[in-house]
């Protein structure tokens, strides 16, 4: 672990590039004093730099997204690699998900006496919660942490650097193909959860809870509607972009070796579910606001 | 030569054809083994390496690296919890606002955090978290030949790597489960309370009435079972790395997939197993 050590101050030296004239003047003193405040600000530097340095490559990416050479090929590739390794995870995280989350939601319809909604639940359940946060999680277990540690051994054997020795800009050639992938992976794969979900959902409440079919189907289009199902995919989208350029700021920007890979590795799936577990609620207030606005 | 070949080995193209099935077979065969080693394995750790033990327990709550900047294991638990528990807030103060029953949010916080958020946000928080992170770094160990190292000094690698962050990871699990679960209450009632306005005494009047202590039991032995499932997936992938350093970041890669979908099928038995058909629920008495 004591690779994120070496990882930081490069981060760290890119943000304070501007003003290098300042820090140093500012580390003169060498007294016990002067060393405890420089101690604390590289400390408290550290996350702000690295925050700063995701927020200039996340511009950089979406400006250079419609730039000329698109790298067309490279991004069916991997589009093609992301849906490849995160399918079946899909199907067999969607399942369960959506199966507990239907079982204790059933438990209290059944209490009250109003199994026959169990439909209702199941499809806001599945649509407006289990849907966009199943993508999520495969996408950046699956794929976000396959391009970090891709992108990561090609910065340790220096083929990054080789790259713009060559005039090819790196962010074009390699992050905006895959950052634009995991955004319509997500999206098309946020639809599968939906219906790999529902479908598990019905099998369960009717054959298991005894839901009776008819009203499971009938209750379905209650609560959700057009704009619930919108929100759910652009909540895809963003949750797939997201994960995308954590994955490859990541991996850009490993540093200390061999180890420091399986390193960036462990903290983009980290950030990764942390950014996305608060977009989450950011987007489901903003939904039920839209939803307000458009009655 | 062919001929020979052919008399070697009848049924080739069988053989052949049956291969496909039989090496996933093997390989799970071959984790199984692996997880029983490293259970053994922990008589060994309590005997011999109950210092290692301790420092995993250290590393584990708090975090090292990156991860201790923003709170380490306890600050993503923590915060997951919080945004869910948030969530469920919001979304159930408007579901039952559209028929009017507003005032039981406090039932939903008190029933699907217990019994859904809770179990479910940990898992995935643990397996990002401390599992991961033991993947990376048992797998760059092994890339670095330091893992067999250890075996040349006569060190039981397995009794203390895995077995030690399996014991840890249980060790440590509760009292983070308990922060997790008060978070998640805490996010539903501010935002129940502070932002659509309930009164509070209505809230808590409905919280407390709805909250089953053996629920509570309940989950905490779901977590504990499920940080067994999650350090053992993750300390196998990593103790069996291979191929350099993007090796290692695939490994990790692979073992999140297969812990978040193994811990989600353990829940979600465990849970029809401890609740049943009936649910152990009564909204009526």
């Amino acid at each position: 672990m004591s690779n994120d050590e070496d990882s930081a101050p490069g981060l760290a030296s890119e943000q304070s590039r501007t003003t290098p004239m300042t820090a140093l003047s500012e580390a003169e003193p060498k007294t016990r004093a002067g060393v405890g405040i420089q101690l604390s600000k590289t400390r408290l530097a550290k996350p702000v730099g690295a925050l700063g340095a995701f927020y200039a490559m996340a511009l950089d990416t979406l400006v250079s997204i419609p730039r000329k050479p698109f790298a067309l090929q490279e991004f069916l590739h991997q589009a093609w690699f992301v849906a490849r390794v995160s399918f079946l995870p899909t199907l067999m995280l969607a399942f369960p998900f959506d199966v507990l989350l239907v079982f204790t939601f059933n438990l209290v319809l059944i209490e009250i006496g109003a199994g026959d909604f169990s439909g209702a639940g199941a499809a806001w359940a599945t649509i407006q919660e289990v849907g966009p946060v199943v993508t999520v999680l495969v996408i950046s277990g699956a794929g976000a942490t396959a391009i970090c540690a891709d992108l990561g051994a090609r910065k340790i054997r220096e083929e990054l650097d080789a790259l713009e020795v060559l005039g090819i800009n790196p962010i074009q050639a390699l992050v905006v193909p895959r950052v634009l992938a995991c955004c319509v992976v997500a999206t098309l794969l946020s639809a599968l959860v939906m219906v790999v979900g529902l479908a598990g959902c019905f099998a369960f409440s009717v054959y298991v809870q005894n839901v009776t079919p008819g009203a499971f189907i009938g209750g379905m289009p209650l609560i959700v509607d057009g704009t619930k199902l919108a929100v759910s995919f652009a909540k895809a989208a963003i949750f797939g972009l997201t994960a995308g350029l954590i994955g490859c700021f990541k991996g850009i920007s490993v540093g200390g070796g061999p180890a420091g890979v399986g390193n960036a590795v462990n903290e983009t799936v980290v950030l990764a579910f942390v950014a996305l577990f608060s977009l989450n609620v950011v987007i489901t207030a903003v939904g039920f606001k839209l939803e307000l606005a458009s009655i | 030569m062919s001929t020979a070949q052919v008399s070697q080995h009848p049924f080739g193209r069988l053989r052949r054809a049956g291969r496909g099935f039989i090496t996933p077979l093997k390989r799970i065969g071959e984790q199984a083994q692996f997880y029983g080693l490293t259970l053994r394995s922990i008589a060994d750790l309590m005997v011999h390496y109950k210092g290692e033990l301790v420092r995993q327990i250290a590393i584990m709550s708090l975090g090292t690296g990156a991860l201790a900047v923003i709170g380490g294991t306890v600050g993503v638990i923590c915060f997951m919890t919080l945004s869910l528990g948030a969530d469920v807030g919001v979304s159930g103060y408007n579901q039952f606002s559209t028929v009017g029953v507003e005032a039981l949010v406090g039932f939903a916080s008190s029933y699907f955090n217990v019994r859904f958020v809770g179990p479910v946000v940990t898992a995935i928080a643990l397996a990002a978290t401390l599992g991961a992170g033991a993947t990376a770094q048992l797998g760059s160990m092994r890339i670095s030949e330091e893992i067999d190292a250890l075996e040349v000094m006569g060190i039981r690698s397995i009794a203390y790597l895995n077995g030690s962050r399996v014991v840890a990871g249980v060790i440590v699990v509760v009292p983070l489960y308990c922060l997790g679960l008060m978070a998640a209450f805490i996010a539903t009632q501010v935002v129940t309370v502070m932002l659509y306005g309930q009164s509070s005494g209505v809230y808590n009047h409905y919280f407390s009435t709805f909250l089953n202590p053996s629920d509570i039991m309940w989950s905490i032995f779901q977590v504990v079972a499920m940080v067994v499932v999650i350090m053992l997936i993750h300390t196998y992938y990593g103790y069996n790395a291979t191929g350099g350093p993007a090796g290692v970041g695939e490994a990790v890669g692979r073992a999140v997939r297969a812990s978040l979908i193994t811990t989600l099928f353990v829940v979600l038995f465990l849970s029809l197993a401890i609740y049943g058909q009936s649910g152990n629920f009564h909204l009526s008495d």
